[in-house]
């Protein structure tokens, strides 16, 4: 076993530029896989991310762990042999309803049959991303798109029924916007031993923003999502009022009350084959969306199964000798043939055209956004009148701080180094968790120790938008602003927020 | 549509409400914050039987005990506030937001009419409601802000 570090969702966050779509529900998965990441108890070193072709595949550039953007379609692949090779690893594998159900679909079915110790993240949104918008296999028949113009004639696939029919032991499923049910998700996948299959609904802004209507909006999701717990009868809606009834076969919604009640409802059991099968067929908006964990069973693993097979044979036969097999065999030399030099046909104009058209995409006909939306994006964090920063030297004192911080009647110091550079961060939450009956001596100890170091701070001319995104990303009530040369120039907190979006419509 | 429209229709038990810790009344000081550290809170709600009665938080911390640490030993009522103004789980998450942003609250115990308590009501809950209400642009932002790229990469 490793010695035990504390590692935070920074940890995780790669140099590199996201290059998503803005908006993109991509970044909220993102956002969630780097949050939830320090949680699972895995050293950085021992996490792997591998991905195939698509949107959701440029994932592995955006992890600061160790990664493969591989093949299309192939990333069960280099995963499978990976987690055999290495059963300390944390794989996961990050496919999309084209590269994993497509050209991937085979690779992914075997890869679950093997029960091998994988984590599968299916982004599905139901559409053709990095292509620019054709039907793909999870499309409702009848999608129109740039390749199907009068509507898509095929079936969409399953994604669920499908890992149940490959017999995946681990099937979840959430969706981007939900970030603490995603969270929550991918930690219990994380957690199984097995093959994880978790299929996360996901929004594609450009090519197809309505797909998940209903389940993605915060005002009316409850009333659309089947959060399934295990033990616990099917109740959904913001006031629990409804539930999962079986009619014969078939799953049918009720409403609680008039002589029903829970005793009537399904019970969700994540043992259960047959229940998971009717999970997976009821499809939003005609049932409750299930989300949650579907089914969870402990079977062996392939990794298992394949060592106890090394034990068995090396104890009858004894430990194999690779030279002997390889010599056992009937051998030859190939010898090398002369290479005829093939020319390239290769223009470089294929590229900036399609870019051209994608351009187009991007374009076209302006959405309309409502006045919260606009607040939130065209304006900026400046708009919000931050409060002047009330700073501390980092060698300062504990006991120094706390008076400040009384004096001054704050809950949050932002502390410099001597070039006045931000270098960390000292609230009140630190002085309670870490401070009062903890250190003996206040006078002695120094902030340096017990300051958060290296806080995120935002330029002020940054959207409001951030601000939110970081306080809801990291729970920060306060949120230093720097200047070109990391100086504290000012700090915002919810409050401000509160106060703008109240007083710019008055 | 303002933040009070969008907040109207919203009672306040379906935001997401942040945890507390709960502690009987007469309890130690020093038991409240080991309480709060434990269970990873920065409030601490104080019931008598079921009945809550008073409320610690970390601004209570620091202002009445950081520089007075005999403060450890006394009842947690002598430093708490006293009958914290709570709201019903049925409230609008607006008026919620408004009360707490005219009396400068912080934290907002959200009692049910048997006197439960279902949770206590912070900014994070309508931070975490405002960011899943406009995932497109609150959630869906780069994990660094300073890396929003120039030009997309595919769709």
């Amino acid at each position: 076993m490793s010695i035990p570090v504390t590692l935070n969702r920074k940890d995780f966050v790669s140099d590199q530029t996201v290059r998503w779509c803005p908006g993109c529900g991509d970044y909220a998965i993102l956002a969630s896989v780097q949050k939830t990441l320090p949680d699972i108890g895995v050293p950085k070193e021992n996490i792997v991310f591998i991905s195939g072709i698509g949107c959701s595949s440029r994932f592995p550039y955006y992890m600061n762990t160790f990664g493969i953007h591989s093949i299309h379609g192939r990333a069960p692949t280099l995963a499978t042999g990976l987690a055999i090779a290495n059963p300390e690893l944390s794989v996961w594998v990050v496919t999309g309803d084209g590269d994993g159900l497509s050209i991937g679909g085979n690779h992914l079915i075997h890869a679950i049959r093997r029960n091998i110790n994988l984590n599968i993240l299916l982004f599905n949104n139901r559409i053709y991303g990095l292509t620019k918008g054709q039907y793909s296999p999870t499309s409702r028949q009848g999608t129109k798109t740039k390749s199907s113009p009068m509507g898509s004639l095929e079936q969409p696939l399953n994604p669920i029924a499908l890992a149940m029919a490959a017999e995946a032991t681990f099937i979840a499923r959430s969706i981007d916007a939900h970030t603490q049910h995603l969270g929550d998700t991918l930690l219990a996948a994380s957690q199984h031993n097995g093959v994880s299959f978790v299929e996360i609904y996901q929004n594609c802004v450009i090519f197809n923003p309505t797909e998940w209507e209903g389940l993605d909006d915060r005002r009316v999701r409850d009333e659309h999502i089947l959060y399934l717990e295990h033990g616990k009868p099917m109740i959904f809606g913001k006031d629990l009022d409804k539930g999962i009834r079986l009619n014969g076969f078939r799953p049918e919604v009720v409403q609680l009350g008039n002589g029903v009640t829970e005793a009537d409802l399904l019970v969700h059991d994540e043992s259960s084959t047959q229940l998971a099968f009717i999970l997976a067929s009821m499809e939003h908006p005609e049932f409750p969306a299930p989300m949650g964990v579907i089914r969870r069973v402990r079977k062996q693993t392939y990794t298992e199964g394949l060592m106890g097979q090394i034990a068995t044979a090396q104890q009858a036969r004894g430990v194999g000798d690779l030279r002997r097999l390889y010599e056992s065999a009937d051998l030859w030399t190939v010898t090398a043939k002369e290479e005829k030099p093939v020319k390239s046909k290769q223009t470089g104009r294929l590229s900036l055209e399609m870019d051209e058209a994608y351009v187009d995409e991007m374009d076209k006909e302006p959405e309309v956004t409502t006045f919260m939306q606009d607040r939130l994006i065209e304006d900026t964090i400046a708009a919000l009148s931050p409060n002047a920063p009330i700073t501390i030297d980092a060698s300062a004192s504990l006991a120094k701080a706390v008076r400040h911080m009384n004096t001054h009647h704050i809950g949050c110091l932002l502390v410099t180094d001597a070039q006045d550079r931000l270098v960390g961060i000292f609230t009140e939450q630190d002085v309670l968790h870490r401070v009062v009956g903890l250190v003996a001596d206040l006078e002695t100890a120094v902030i340096a120790d017990y300051m958060t170091p290296d806080p995120v701070a935002l330029k002020a001319n940054l959207p409001i938008a951030q601000a939110l995104h970081e306080m809801h990303v990291h729970g920060f009530r306060h949120l230093p602003l720097v200047d070109d040369e990391h100086r504290p120039e000012g700090i915002v907190s919810f409050r401000d927020v509160v106060h703008h979006l109240k007083e710019s419509f008055a | 549509m303002s933040l009070k429209d969008e907040l109207l229709n919203e009672q306040v038990s379906h935001l997401d409400l942040s945890g507390f810790c709960q502690i009987a009344s007469g309890t130690a000081v020093r038991a409240a914050l080991a309480a709060m550290r434990q269970s990873k809170t920065n409030v601490c709600l104080i019931t008598t039987g079921s009945r809550l009665v008073g409320i610690l938080t970390e601004r209570d911390v620091l202002t009445k005990v950081a520089t007075t640490l005999e403060k450890l030993d006394v009842p947690v009522d002598d430093i708490m506030t006293a009958n914290p103004i709570t709201v019903t789980p049925e409230s609008s998450a607006a008026d919620a937001l408004w009360l707490m942003d005219e009396k400068k609250f912080r934290n907002l115990p959200v009692v049910g009419q048997n006197g439960h308590i279902v949770g206590n009501m912070t900014h994070q809950a309508v931070i975490s409601y405002l960011a899943a209400r406009y995932p497109v642009e609150v959630l869906n932002r780069p994990p660094r802000p300073d890396h929003f790229p120039q030009k997309q990469e595919g769709g």
